[in-house]
């Protein structure tokens, strides 16, 4: 209804949205997931192997959101990052497509 | 259940690719119909929530964890699907390029997967769920069943591939995302649901009400 709760709304989530990010490297499970783990489950060793072993087709900044000799600080900071980045991305998107033409 | 690239062949990938376009585009035309200066916050805000909760990996058990994927939650906070089409297709855009979590050339199939299906899914069941079971259940119901269809969809994906056998893959995705499905995604889109059916009824009545229809004939034009 109004802006102002709107933007309470706003504030509330960027703050669920970072207090997950620095839980998140040491609470977030590090088992594979539900993809990796049928993968796993059903796929020959010698073929999930060679296809563990190719390398992504774009290499990305940030891979298993990390930073290179980080530890968990850089997980953080990635994950923030990521976060922040999100929020800014979809945030301008929302600017530029809700100028009625 | 981000696909990474070594998963699908090019070729196939590509296709995939295709048949998401539609659905990116559509979403986008949602965004300029719909969104306006007071919703903006409110999706950013989703779309970052979704974000930094896709890194929380719950145990599942069987080695094995899993997250929630939140096309359901945006598409029901917004009363159209297309909304969790958009959010999910920022967020994969992200993790893929920055983050290498999902394929650049499969990011086609985990936009159609994640964004598509189960917001669609979601939706629609939270929809046809709402009047006779009530908000919660029926958030925590369509937000369960469009992850599982989504997973279903993704064995398929895998088979087509050549990467999984048909029904082993469909049998461990299956088990697998029922679990997710219950826990990662069922229940924390009811939390969230009834939180805001609590603090913001407008906003979720607002957008039921008004665009749900309006988002439903543009489906079935």
């Amino acid at each position: 209804m109004s802006g102002n709760s709107n933007l309470k709304f706003f504030y509330a989530g960027i703050a669920i949205a970072l207090l997950l990010s620095v839980l998140a490297p040491f609470l977030a499970s590090p088992d594979p997931d539900g993809l990796e783990s049928a993968a796993g489950g059903v796929i020959e060793e010698s073929k999930m192997s060679q296809l563990e072993e190719m390398e992504p087709a774009v290499s990305s900044p940030m891979p298993d959101y990390s930073i290179e000799g980080m530890g968990k600080s850089g997980e953080v900071m990635a994950i923030a990052i990521g976060t922040i980045a999100v929020l800014a991305i979809s945030f301008g998107f929302g600017k530029v497509f809700n100028r009625k033409a | 259940m981000h696909i990474p690239d070594s998963f699908i062949p090019l070729g196939q990938a590509v296709i995939y690719w295709v048949i998401a376009l539609p659905f990116i585009i559509m979403s986008m035309r949602w965004a300029r119909k719909e969104l306006d200066e007071m919703k903006v916050p409110i999706l950013a805000a989703l779309a970052a929530g979704i974000f930094a909760i896709q890194a929380m990996n719950i145990p599942i058990g069987m080695g094995t964890s899993g997250h929630m994927v939140g096309a359901a939650l945006v598409a029901i906070v917004f009363g159209s699907p297309w909304a969790g089409v958009l959010v999910l297709t920022l967020v994969l855009l992200v993790q893929g390029f920055a983050f290498g979590d999902g394929g650049i050339t499969t990011m086609g199939a985990n936009i159609l997967n994640m964004g598509v299906v189960s917001g669609f899914v979601g939706y629609y069941t939270y929809a046809a769920l709402r009047k006779s079971v009530g908000t919660s259940i029926a958030a925590f119901g369509g937000a369960w069943l469009g992850l599982f269809i989504s997973a279903m969809v993704c064995a398929v994906q895998m088979w087509l591939a050549g990467t999984f056998p048909l029904v082993p893959g469909l049998m461990a995705m299956g088990t697998y995302h029922l679990i997710i499905g219950f826990i990662g995604e069922g229940l924390i889109t009811a939390v969230v649901i009834t939180a805001i059916a609590k603090s913001r009824p407008d906003l979720l009545e607002d957008s039921f009400t008004v665009k749900s229809d309006t988002s439903k004939k543009e489906v079935h034009a």
